[in-house]
């Protein structure tokens, strides 16, 4: 009787998956590699401009200006080379710019959506007309970012801005059968009140757990399941690694503005109604005249395309797009397919546009 | 043959045989939890637990804070919230600059449209000294201007993030 050959391949590619797993889970993948230069900062704001790549005969006019929620990194607009919102749009001929709003500290707590919106975000504005050289800019705002975008486009409709782009944008509240959110945070149940005075800003990580809490199965099991069952494929590892290192950087939300998300918004639904009042003044969305793209996620749980498809008829602007596209909330931007689908269309709108 | 070498070749992966049947198991349980999460009784039952826990540590958190903020002070040094009151201070500074900044962009720029483009009074008045100071097209940059924003600009090169396990 031959004695049984045992491979000792099995074990070696076991003990290679499981040195994978450790390094994904245990360090941060590079992620917002791209150059860029500092050209204005203001307490933790900090605006970027990305380095052109594009000849210079070849590129256009208007510059467009990136602005990201203020409770996240802005650094999934620029994953990873190769996979980067910022990169693709540099090669196709943009001046990009990036409003990086930074992570409030302690000090910050009283700062709020209007400050955002009417303080910093026009001062970044005016350093990227004035290094641009031209009196008009394109905005794209994301998530929490297109609050502040549309509340600065409806507060400032004179001061260039020709076209809004607005991404999964949560502004209408309006339908709270559909927003989990809104119930967690209702009145009855939320003691708003009592975790601000015991955090002073809303922490990181209880915002993160807010997210991920809605698809809990899918975020705290599934998506290492995915992880687990792609270890020999190179490409998803490092996707994923990219995706968890911008996950995991969490930053805490200021105080105030989250006080406004809250009561204003989800509760009062008071930018929808024109009843938001910022700066003493009301926010009134008629006043938005700049091109407009709106850009919903079909299968967004965090901002459901019910909150964004209602802007469209509160603007007086005469050319509007609402681009409805499948997807998650931040997979339509920095997923496998974004290139193929957000990115191009995005590219397409605003290139009719930027001239 | 070939088949054998694969079969071979793929890591032992416990989890294979029941991959199918764990991920129904988690479909079937994420449309559940969905559900569960988007109830008033969880919605309720979270926020009473974050109440809760915050009502319970809140005297703690007080009493800590302030034996803290009473050491700093025996040891001659400021607190978080008095540290917290100098970056407000300093905010308030930066802003202060960039409002400067701002009028003098504002300023360089009326006066490089001025040059360009001087009033039929002046034109005589003022030809020598205009032309010697070789007038800029509107909409370039005074030096002065550019010098500013130069100045500010640092180049920040791509991160280098330690790539581990290579």
């Amino acid at each position: 009787m031959e004695p049984a050959v045992v491979s000792a391949e099995p074990l070696r590619l076991m003990e290679e998956r499981l040195r994978t797993l450790n390094r994904v889970l245990t360090t941060k993948a590079p992620i917002a590699q791209t150059p860029k230069e500092l050209v204005w900062s203001l307490n933790k704001s900090k605006l970027y401009r990305y380095v052109p790549t594009a000849p210079e005969h070849e590129r256009y006019r208007i510059p467009l200006l990136l602005v990201f929620a203020i409770m996240n990194r802005p650094s999934i607009l620029d994953l990873r080379p190769g996979h980067s919102f910022v990169e693709f749009m540099l090669g196709r001929g943009y001046d990009v710019y990036l409003l990086d709003w930074g992570a409030p500290g302690l000090e910050d707590r009283e700062m709020k959506l209007d400050d955002y919106a009417l303080e910093y975000l026009p001062r970044a504005v005016h350093r990227v007309k004035a290094i641009s050289g031209t009196e008009e800019f394109s905005m794209l705002g994301w998530c929490i970012g297109a609050i502040l975008t549309t509340i600065y486009a409806a507060m400032r409709p004179d001061e260039g801005l020709r076209n809004l782009l607005l991404l999964t944008a949560p502004l209408d509240f309006s339908n709270r059968n559909g927003l989990t959110f809104a119930r967690w945070v209702d009145e009855k149940y939320f003691n708003l009140d009592l975790v601000l005075e015991t955090f002073g800003n809303m922490p990181g990580e209880m915002i993160d757990y807010g997210a991920k809490a809605l698809k809990p199965v899918e975020n705290y099991i599934s998506n290492y399941c995915k992880l687990w069952d792609n270890l020999d494929d190179p490409r998803v590892v490092e996707s994923w690694h990219a995706m968890n290192t911008w996950v995991t950087d969490n930053i805490p939300m200021a105080g105030a503005a989250y006080r406004q998300l809250i009561v204003e918004l989800y509760r009062n639904n008071r930018l929808m109604k024109n009843e938001l009042v910022v700066r003493g003044d009301r926010v009134d969305l008629s006043r938005i005249r700049a091109n407009l793209l709106t850009v919903i996620a079909a299968g967004d749980h965090i901002t459901p395309p019910c909150q964004s498809e209602a802007i469209l008829s509160k603007v007086s602007s005469r050319d509007t797009e609402l681009f409805r596209i499948p997807g998650g909330h931040i997979g339509i931007m920095a997923g496998s397919g974004a290139r193929q689908t957000t990115w191009p269309h995005i590219d397409g709108w605003l290139s009719a546009r930027s001239r | 043959m070939s088949g054998d070498q694969e079969s071979n070749s793929k890591p032992a992966d416990p989890f294979e045989s029941f991959r199918a049947i764990r991920d129904a198991y988690l479909d079937a349980m994420a449309k559940t939890m969905v559900e569960a999460v988007n109830t008033e009784a969880y919605a309720q039952a979270s926020g009473a637990m974050l109440e809760g826990t915050l009502t319970a540590v809140t005297p703690f958190r007080e009493a800590m804070e302030k034996s803290v903020t009473k050491a700093l002070e025996q040891l001659s040094l400021p607190s978080r919230q008095e540290l917290a009151i100098l970056a407000e201070r300093f905010t308030h500074v930066e802003m202060r600059l960039d409002d400067m900044d701002m009028k003098l962009d504002r300023i360089e720029k009326i006066l490089s449209r001025a040059r360009s483009a001087p009033g039929p009074a002046e034109k005589d008045a003022s030809q020598t000294s205009v032309s010697q100071q070789a007038a800029r097209p509107t909409g370039v940059k005074a030096p002065a201007t550019a010098n500013r924003t130069t100045a500010r600009r640092r180049f920040v090169p791509a991160k280098k993030t330690k790539a581990m396990g290579k």
